[in-house]
């Protein structure tokens, strides 16, 4: 596999890491939202036809004990915290993904 | 990637009893709290009331009925299901408590108890108590205190009396409960908590904190069909470090993220009908450093789920928690047995010498 820009050693991605990264954070996501329409008992949704993107709070009416709820179980199938000062940054399925993503890639 | 924690949320709930309160607690998850001061006027005039201090005070009273109707309209339309009534008297404005329960029937009225609110207001009623009729005649100026509350609330299912403890009426608990079981009523466990600037001599010091802890325990155990609390209810409000040491307070005084929990919807509108974000908690005006309050602690514990999921005990405790604190503020809730009944340190604090 070859680096994405020559071999100045400055990139530490290569193109199928990249690849695999939008997969892994595509597959945490689904999980993710299998999790929450579990837990929050969400109606008239599945975890195909959840926007990822929209924001849990406004639109959907999730507070933070229902974020804290999610993150436990998170916990359990990830082994990552999700710290309380975070919660207000994790808005969207999306966000959470990749939060986690992050965490497991450090 | 982070360590494991010792324990996983799923065994922690495995258990079959605490798999049946996470679930029992968690509807009421969906609870969001504003509150809402009443009135200006009050038929008495208590040492350290929260009340009189600092500004809101001051707040012209407004006491159209379709001006609070609306505002109740427009907190259920921002997603308020549960509303507190408190100062400074909400009994002495019966109409305009009637109003709020017809718009948002979830919520709780915090009164002095010398004067009945109507039963057609359905709200859990929180009788306010400071000790022994001597003690409350010198702290409170009224007489025959708990004799008249009782005439008003005795068998009455929306009440529960809550004892406030100070450094100097610790020792006069006992005979209080005890009034009170052969009565049939409930009570709770309130803390004094100094407002900014108080200059009293109400404010607990490390040795009273110890004595009160105690006191809670021995009351708990003797008296468990009358008290409603738990072993970690009385650790957390007896600790030597207050509640915002403890956990993290997180009413918008001290909390400006506005993005989702209280420090977005929780609001303290005052006789007025407006609010301040800066000034913004369940007891406005006390020195957040010396924060016990029954109410504050109700939010601010419940709130940190996540940091009391570590391990079966600190778990339970939790739950007893949050259980007792909804037995005190939801009317027809019933507390369950306690869980765990040995002290628990807060996650991330260390017993005192209690």
């Amino acid at each position: 596999m070859e680096p994405e820009n020559g071999s100045d050693g400055i990139f530490v991605f290569f193109k199928g890491d990249i690849q695999n990264m939008a997969v892994e954070t595509d597959k945490i996501i689904l999980r993710i939202t299998e999790i929450m329409i579990n837990e929050l008992k969400l109606e008239d949704v599945t975890p195909e036809t959840f926007d990822p993107d929209i924001d849990l709070v406004d639109e959907v009416g999730i507070d933070s004990m229902d974020l804290a709820t999610v993150a436990l179980v998170l916990r359990d199938e990830y082994a990552v915290r999700i710290d309380e000062d975070d919660y207000p940054k994790l808005t969207t399925v999306r966000l959470i993904g990749e939060y986690i993503h992050k965490k497991l890639a450090a | 990637m982070d360590a494991k924690p010792t324990w996983k949320f799923s065994d922690l709930i495995a258990d079959p009893d605490v798999e049946e309160r996470w679930e029992k607690v968690r509807r009421y998850f969906f609870l969001r709290e504003s509150t809402y001061d009443m009135t200006r006027h009050c038929n008495i005039r208590c040492n350290g009331c929260y009340f009189y201090e600092g500004e809101k005070q001051h707040a012209r009273e407004n006491a159209n009925p379709e001006d609070w109707r609306r505002l109740m309209q427009a907190e259920k339309a921002r997603g308020i299901t549960f509303v507190v009534l408190a100062g400074a008297e909400p009994s002495l404005v019966p109409d305009l408590c009637r109003i709020c329960y017809d718009e948002i029937p979830l919520g709780c009225i915090a009164t002095n108890g010398l004067k009945r609110i109507p039963d057609d207001v359905g709200y859990r009623i929180h009788i306010s108590v400071w000790g022994n009729d001597e003690t409350s005649l010198n702290t409170r100026n009224a007489k025959n205190m708990l004799s008249r509350q009782l005439e008003n609330y005795a068998g009455d299912p929306r009440a529960v009396f809550v004892y406030t403890f100070t450094r100097h009426n610790i020792d006069q608990a006992e005979a209080v409960v005890r009034k009170l079981a052969d009565h049939n009523a409930k009570l709770t466990f309130n803390m004094f908590s100094a407002p900014v600037g108080y200059r009293g001599n109400l404010r607990h010091t490390p040795l009273s904190l110890a004595d009160t802890q105690r006191t809670m325990i021995d009351l708990l155990e003797n008296f468990p069909d009358t008290v409603l609390f738990s072993w970690y209810s009385a650790m957390a409000h007896t600790h030597e470090k207050g509640l915002h040491d403890l956990f993290g307070c997180s009413y918008p005084r001290r909390n400006n993220s506005t993005d989702v929990g209280l420090g977005r919807s929780f609001r303290q509108y005052r006789t007025d009908l407006t609010w301040d974000r800066a000034a913004a908690c369940c007891v406005p005006d006390t020195d957040c450093a010396d924060c016990r309050h029954y109410a504050a602690a109700s939010a601010v514990v419940t709130a940190r789920l996540f940091r009391h999921a570590v391990d079966p005990n600190t778990f339970r405790s939790w739950l007893d928690f949050v259980d007792t604190y909804l037995a005190v503020w939801v009317k027809g809730y019933v507390k369950g047995r306690n869980l765990c009944d040995e002290t628990v340190c807060p996650p991330g604090a260390e017993l005192t010498a209690n």
